[in-house]
């Protein structure tokens, strides 16, 4: 093998090594962002207790029916917590992620005993939508840290049918 | 100046060389193995509809598999044999691609958009696609992989490769959702998911076609031909995937069409070089850099570093592209482009450097090797005819003025010709190299070969 080959072979391969060590920068800063915002240690042993997640009119205000989880297209609904099952001196709040993890409602944050009269947390229909967008909605009661939720208290999966 | 060699014999049993049909056998066994198990452990345990669509695409997967095996082994044949193989390597990927649609259109599709919008989206994503193909392969100025293995490339991703993620992208999910806090952390995970899962797979695929085809895959350009290709095949699929799902979901809104036309846009022609093709053709290039160093440890750290860029690109467009700013007014469709341009950019500013310098290396060496060959006066290569070979612009134009004097028939001629020589300048650079299994006589034989179509032209 020529020298000038290799030499040229050898400038691709380091080429390919400099890109690779800026390949690897990216993951760890990746894995920085993951360790803070999944901040390990943070198992309180609490669990928040979710009644059920029920059929809902806007209107009232009010859930009707079993506990359900799935539902319709043209049909709304929402979750009850019961906010006794948490001390009432944690910060928590609740939310609807949709089905490209968009929130689409919520309640707090605050203390978990000022939501005891919030027990019903609806899922919005989006604005300017007739209907929830179908999919797999993820709900969640989440204890909260200088602001940011950092241990899922309870979790409760739905799916809205597209039909 | 130019000096006469003769080949050196072919090194067969390089220690650098393990048996590599052995390894693309071990792997692809690896592959099914894995496929069958996590699909039927999926069908059972989760009962979702991808996971029918992996359980049921398995028999597409291995009559993809057997029919690329049939190919690429037909063309070591003879003649005589070669068409009878040829047929049965098109009807077994053909009852593969048949399959994998039906499997789409019914486990998939039927359910959310339908077979009618399926299809409406496939043949939106065709065009693009075969654009694309045209485009990167068109890259190699040099010498141009043949269409027949740039395409089972592209099924390959769109057919194996997504096969491959369906089943361990809804096992990492279905984990993560169970277990992580919704928000920047879940999402960073399933960045991590796809960019990981997804690369490997797309990454197992160019491993296996270098296996399996490395008579076919010469340096650094081919790889990243390759790697593109099987990264153009994969974001076809996708690309129906999403705009058939974002369809079925905001139909009943009144803008499906809108929406999957914006998918359709973002997928196949804002991304269509800058997502998977630019990630997977990093593979390619870490591939085809290995298979030309000296060394078993550089070959690992070259292909290794190739996954590792692949995956970060990947990751970091899935975790941050929503960092950047896109407003709700008319100036955020510039953003959605200046998104694009700043985050995938780089990654694609960088594989064309590798690519245009990987043309030059390989340039060199082909023009070494072309008056290498003239200079042994045995007549495959003319002295004249160094200096048009080796200039893809002098070869275009020798060509036009054999369609002037013979027509198409007169250009095709001329251009197997040149085809056939430049083979002939690139077996002898592998020769040098001793990077190639093939014996001399398959040199000796391509040569002849080029006398024999020299004489065909010039009659």
């Amino acid at each position: 093998m020529s020298s000038v080959t290799y030499d040229q072979l050898r400038v691709l391969y380091r080429t390919l090594l400099v890109f690779a060590t800026v390949g690897v920068v990216i993951l760890a800063i990746g894995l920085v962002q993951f360790a803070y915002f999944e901040r390990p240690g943070q198992a309180s042993g609490i669990h928040a207790r979710v009644v059920g997640v029920f059929k809902y009119d806007p209107a009232t205000g009010k859930t009707s029916g079993p506990d359900r989880s799935e539902f319709q297209r043209n049909e709304q609904f929402a979750a009850v917590v019961d906010w006794n099952s948490v001390p009432g001196g944690v910060e928590v709040d609740a939310r609807w992620y949709d089905t490209f993890g968009s929130i689409e409602g919520h309640i707090g944050p605050a203390p978990a005993a000022d939501l005891v009269n919030q027990s019903v947390v609806a899922v919005a229909v989006p604005q300017g939508y007739h209907y929830v967008l179908p999919g797999r909605y993820t709900f969640v009661v989440e204890r909260l840290q200088g602001g940011i939720p950092v241990e899922v208290l309870a979790r409760r999966f739905e799916v809205v049918d597209r039909t | 100046m130019i000096t006469a060699t003769h080949p050196p014999a072919a090194d067969p049993e390089s220690r650098l060389r393990p048996r590599r049909y052995g390894i693309a056998a071990a792997i692809a066994a690896m592959v099914v193995v894995a496929l069958i198990a996590s699909s039927i452990l999926n069908y059972v345990f989760l009962d979702t509809i991808p996971a029918r669509a992996s359980l049921y695409g398995l028999l597409a997967v291995a009559l993809i598999t057997l029919g690329t095996y049939v190919l690429v082994r037909a063309f070591n044949r003879d003649r005589a044999t070669r068409r009878k193989h040829l047929i049965r390597a098109g009807v077994l990927i053909g009852l593969g691609v048949l399959l994998w649609l039906l499997v789409i259109d019914v486990f998939l599709f039927t359910q959310s958009a339908g077979p009618g919008v399926a299809a409406v989206c496939a043949l939106a994503c065709l065009p693009t696609t075969a654009f694309g193909l045209f485009v990167v392969r068109r890259m190699d100025r040099n010498h141009k992989e043949p269409w027949r293995l740039v395409l089972v490339a592209a099924a390959w991703g769109a057919i194996v490769a997504t096969s491959l993620v369906v089943w361990g992208e809804t096992i990492w999910e279905q984990s993560a959702q169970h277990a992580l806090v919704p928000g920047p952390g879940l999402d960073t995970s399933l960045a991590f998911m796809a960019g990981i899962l997804e690369e490997l797979a797309k990454g197992t695929a160019v491993l296996l076609l270098f296996l399996i085809m490395r008579d076919e895959f010469d340096d650094v350009v081919d790889g990243i031909v390759y790697g593109a290709a099987i990264g153009l095949g994969f974001n076809f699929l996708e690309s129906i995937s999403y705009m058939t799902n974002i369809y079925s979901i905001f139909q009943a809104e009144g803008f499906g069409f809108a929406a999957a036309a914006i998918q359709w846009y973002g997928r196949q022609v804002l991304g269509l070089f800058f997502g998977h093709a630019t990630y997977t053709a990093y593979i390619g290039a870490g591939v085809g850099i290995a298979r030309q160093l000296p060394n078993a440890r550089q070959k690992i750290f070259a292909i290794v570093a190739g996954f590792i860029i692949a995956i970060a690109g990947h990751f970091s467009w899935d975790a941050w592209a929503n960092f950047f700013p896109v407003d709700n007014t008319l100036f955020g469709l510039v953003e959605i482009h200046l998104r694009t341009l700043v985050m995938n950019g780089p990654f694609t500013a960088g594989l064309i450097a590798l690519l245009l310098f990987g043309i030059r290396y390989e340039g060199a060496n082909l023009l070494d090797q072309l008056r290498k060959e003239a200079a042994t006066g045995q007549g495959a290569i003319l002295p004249e005819e160094v200096a048009i070979l080796s200039s893809p612009w002098q070869r275009l134009r020798h060509r036009l003025q054999a369609f002037s004097r013979a027509g198409f028939p007169g250009y095709l001629r001329l251009s197997r010709l040149q085809t056939a020589q430049l083979d002939l300048a690139m077996e002898r650079w592998h020769r040098e190299r001793k990077e190639i299994d093939s014996p001399l006589e398959a040199e000796l034989q391509l040569r002849q070969h080029v006398i024999d179509l020299r004489h065909w032209v010039a009659a």
